[in-house]
């Protein structure tokens, strides 16, 4: 009897158990995390960084980049860029960085050119250097392509009383964004912030 | 009959009095409350304006933003069609009372603002004290939505925000228009679309440590984006380097 009694009572909690399973709002699962980043350990991007802007000092880092690179050429978002350092740079007589060090950063946001003249830009950010806190350098460098919407705007303007040549400067498009080796640029290491 | 007369103008007299002295209690209590009111709406607005000003200057201190910005709650639904954008001209972020009312949670908070601070920031840029960086913005408005959508996600990230915030309060707050080629503004999905990549691009973290799975409206946004993420999946899968068509 008790038997009995004990089969009833699981085969009606199952029974219970499986309705509320079925009857439970189902979340709906991102397959494409679930395919392509499940087991993968990513580091948390977030860095607490206490700032300290007090301070004016900054040293001056002159960078290029390794290999040519081209807004509108096989360049993605998040992909990683190397760039060489161009002097040697000294922080109270010692040597922070020195000439043809290998500093890491990342391709941010990239801008394409537009119409009416408007130029492609490129956001490099994420500069990492060896043995400098990146919290301390300067966020992020923009290299933008020739912007042509100077003389594009004042052009269209100027056609406008003769319709259509006005809107065919829409057609103009803006400059690419090319960071070439020889194109040096500074970022800035601020040791007391 | 005097005596009579004289007793009942009295008891009228006394009665308006009386009347009288209420009315004015009434009065004194209406005005009181409509002040109780304002004030308690002014105290809700300070708290809303000091919430905004701390998550602003947040965003602005962890990106070392160098320009000087603002950020202004504005309790009015919208922008009027014929005021010029003040985050260009005067960059000053302003929140309106009919976005901030989409807003759950900081990172949502922190979204909008970021997204203010990269076009004020831009309008910094260029030649003019950066009047030429406004004209192009306002020129290209759709091109710029999406380059601010993508830095806002950097810019989060940086100041300690979950970016997925960006989206739940895209997909709240902005509706889905049928077409986009001749519009000043790209598609709601296309601009979800194309901040889930650059996340799960750059910040893989983010959705491999999904804080927003349960949440409802982020649910909403996977429940409708099912055909631009398989787009997503394909890309990844092939390794191809082509910018999506994302509709």
């Amino acid at each position: 009897m008790n038997r009995l009694f004990l089969s009833c009572l699981i085969i009606m909690a199952s029974i219970l158990c499986f309705q509320m399973n079925c009857f439970a709002g189902e979340i709906i699962k991102d397959e494409l995390v679930e395919e392509t980043l499940k087991g993968k350990v990513f580091e948390n991007p977030y860095k607490p960084y206490k700032y300290n802007y007090e301070d004016v000092y900054a040293i001056p880092i002159r960078l290029a980049v390794i290999s040519n690179i081209n807004s509108e050429r096989e360049i993605q978002e998040g992909q990683d860029i190397v760039f060489v350092v161009q002097n040697n740079v000294y922080h109270h007589g010692h040597k922070i960085a020195k000439k043809g060090d290998r500093v890491y950063a990342k391709v941010g946001a990239i801008l394409k050119s537009g119409m009416n003249g408007i130029p492609a830009s490129i956001i490099f950010n994420d500069f990492k250097f060896e043995g400098l806190e990146s919290g301390k350098i300067t966020d992020s460098y923009e290299k933008f392509g020739q912007d042509r919407s100077l003389w594009v705007y004042p052009l269209k303007w100027l056609l406008t009383p003769l319709p259509p040549t006005g809107t065919l400067t829409n057609l103009i498009k803006g400059g690419h964004a090319k960071l070439k080796t020889r194109d040096v640029f500074e970022v800035y290491y601020h040791p007391n912030w | 009959m005097f005596k009579k007369t004289v007793l009942i103008l009295m008891l009228l007299f006394a009665g308006a009095l009386v009347f009288a002295a209420d009315s004015d209690k009434e009065t004194i209590s209406v005005t009181e409350s409509e002040q109780i009111s304002q004030e308690s709406e002014i105290a809700k607005e300070q708290s809303i304006q000091s919430k905004i000003n701390d998550i602003g200057s947040k965003i602005l201190n962890a990106n070392k933003i160098q320009d000087r910005i603002v950020f202004l709650y504005d309790t009015r639904a919208e922008k009027s069609l014929l005021e010029i954008d003040s985050t260009v001209t005067r960059r000053q972020v302003v929140l309106y009372d009919d976005m901030y009312k989409f807003t759950q949670n900081d990172d949502e908070i922190a979204a909008m603002l970021a997204r203010g601070i990269v076009t004020a920031q831009r309008s910094y840029m260029g030649p003019v004290n950066g009047y030429s960086s406004a004209v192009k913005i306002k020129a290209a408005p759709k091109k710029f939505e999406m380059v601010s959508d993508k830095i806002a996600v950097d810019y989060m990230v940086k100041a300690g925000f979950n970016p997925l915030g960006l989206i739940t309060v895209i997909h709240k707050s902005c509706p889905q228009k049928r077409f986009d080629r001749f519009s000043n503004k790209n598609l709601t999905s296309k601009r979800l679309a194309v901040i889930y990549e650059y996340i799960y691009t750059k910040y893989p973290y983010f959705l491999a440590n999904n804080t927003y799975i349960e949440n409802e409206h982020y649910q909403n946004f996977l429940l409708t984006s099912q055909h631009n993420r398989k787009l997503l999946y394909e890309k990844i899968k092939t390794g191809s380097k082509e910018e999506l068509d994302y509709e």
